[in-house]
């Protein structure tokens, strides 16, 4: 691999692997589905109980409020803080330190490659299901933010969970930095539910975390909320999470024990 | 029946080797169900009742869901795996012993992290079901229902495995079994409520259990067993059948 085209290589390796493998990308694309099916439904019911709207969502908004912010979570690898804390753990790392290009950058890259191919269809699967089951979004045009905002909500996630997994180079294991992350994304980060829709003081805390970057802000959106300082959020949190990793990943590199051979 | 004592014996006292292990899984598994908690306080504090649910009837529900769900993935773990043992050709080690392979199948591992579900369940219960001798009658059986719903549903996807070859079909089952118990069955309308009472039959591991512990009546309890019996007799005989095209693996140890 080329010193300067490794990342490429490795994203587009990646990429070609995840669509080769048919079976795992069916198996994403009908889990995603039913996902959005039921939360859809839920919050459906939930907006025709209050008089056609909750938090400012309507019917139309929330569906598509659910199709994308599922559509960033169900197409990352689910156990990859896990699989990272593993691979410390026991010392694997040590040999992508032989090669000639950052370990957190290739691990990124691959990460990235694997996931977007996985993104593209969950998202084309969840704009059929907004359109048949609620229409077209109040302002179609939020879409077109919406695109971008998912691929930066998902590099924000990647580069999270590997700064989050980097606590294995101290703890040895990174199981329960998963877990709690798995579940700031779920309520913080305005996967299963709306910001707008949180107590206020919960609202305000969410709102200065960056888990909003990885399904909040690309849902509010979908949902037809031309807010392009959304996109300016997400790329000061990429930076921002970016550095934070790559400081824990240093740091790491530096005190990492290889146990066995 | 001795032997399938001592095997459930044997698989408690593996998953409880590493004490600090099995209490750490449990632990997480506890966290993690009142995160839910947390995120259905939150949903009906914000709107409300939703077509006859509430924030109490919820929690019902979802005592119900992981008690049963964590009988059906804790102490019967292997019941998710049936379908990968079967492609893989892992079952040597069981069929070559004097028991029921199923039912040995079934009891020989326990996985803590899913017995920290079946342990909120209950305190879940105790602190929001309001219990009393009579209620926590209704929740042993409707939970015992729940249990053997799951657990059948989950080996006859699985089982499916023996005859496509690929076990897609058991893993998908599982999610959306898990996924679709988790929601009271009323916020679906037309077709797919009658999926969710017929091919994935999650209405009957939650909605239907949470409704009977409201308001008991005997048909309504007679129907979940029924349920429950025909799923568990349809399980074992899609396995049974299954067996006969079942190809070794060579694999002796996970069995």
């Amino acid at each position: 691999m080329s010193r300067r085209r490794w990342p490429e290589v490795t994203a587009g390796t990646a990429a070609l692997r995840a669509v080769a493998e048919r079976g795992g990308l069916a198996i994403a694309l009908v889990f995603y589905v039913l996902v959005v099916a039921v939360l859809a439904a839920l919050w459906r019911a939930a907006v025709d109980s209050n008089g056609g709207e909750v938090a400012g969502y309507t019917v139309v908004a929330i569906t598509w409020y659910a199709a994308m912010a599922e559509a960033v979570t169900v197409s990352l690898n689910q156990r990859m803080i896990r699989e990272i804390g593993d691979d410390i753990g026991s010392g694997a790392v040590a040999v992508e330190l032989l090669r000639p290009a950052p370990v957190l950058g290739v691990r990124v890259a691959g990460a990235l490659g694997r996931t977007l191919p996985r993104l593209a269809a969950c998202c084309a699967a969840g704009a059929v299901l907004g359109l048949v089951t609620a229409g077209v979004p109040e302002r179609p045009a939020a879409l077109a933010l919406a695109v971008p905002s998912a691929v930066l909500a998902v590099a924000c996630n990647i580069v999270a969970q590997h700064a989050f997994a980097g606590v294995a180079f101290w703890w040895r294991d990174a199981g329960s930095a998963w877990f709690l992350y798995q579940k700031l994304v779920f309520i913080v980060g305005g996967m299963l539910i709306p910001l707008e829709a949180l107590p206020g003081w919960l609202e305000a805390t969410a709102r200065l975390l960056p888990f909003r970057a990885m399904a909040y802000a690309p849902a509010r959106l979908a949902a037809g909320h031309v807010e392009p300082v959304l996109l300016l959020e997400q790329v000061a949190w990429l930076a921002l999470l970016a550095l934070a990793a790559g400081a824990v990943f240093r740091a790491g590199e530096r005190r990492l024990q290889v146990v066995g051979g | 029946m001795r032997g399938l004592l001592a095997t459930l014996r044997n698989a408690v006292a593996e998953a409880r080797a590493n004490r600090a292990a099995f209490a750490s899984q449990v632990t997480i598994m506890v966290v993690n169900d009142i995160v839910w908690v947390l995120f259905w306080t939150l949903f009906f504090r914000r709107v409300g009742t939703v077509r006859g649910w509430d924030g109490d009837r919820i929690l019902l529900l979802l005592a119900v869901i992981t008690c049963g769900a964590g009988i059906a993935l804790g102490v019967l773990a292997n019941a998710r795996r049936v379908g990968n043992m079967a492609v893989d050709g892992q079952l040597d080690g069981v069929l070559a012993l004097p028991v029921p392979p199923l039912a040995h199948l079934l009891l020989r591992r326990v996985e803590p992290v899913n017995v920290g579900d079946f342990l909120f369940g209950v305190v879940l219960f105790a602190v929001v079901g309001s219990p009393t001798l009579g209620r926590a009658g209704v929740f042993v059986y409707v939970v015992a229902c729940a249990a053997t719903i799951v657990t059948s549903f989950l080996v006859l996807t699985g089982s499916l495995a023996f005859f496509a070859g690929r076990n897609e079909g058991g893993e998908l089952g599982f999610h959306a079994m898990l996924l679709l118990g988790s929601y009271p069955v009323d916020i679906f309308a037309g077709a797919a409520k009658v999926v969710l009472y017929t091919v994935v039959p999650a209405a009957f591991v939650s909605t239907v259990p949470a409704r009977l512990l409201e308001d008991f009546d005997l048909a309504g309890a007679a129907w979940l067993g029924a349920v429950a019996g025909a799923f568990a007799a349809a399980a074992w005989a899609t396995f049974t059948l299954g067996l006969r095209r079942y190809t070794s693996g060579s694999v002796w140890t996970r069995a």
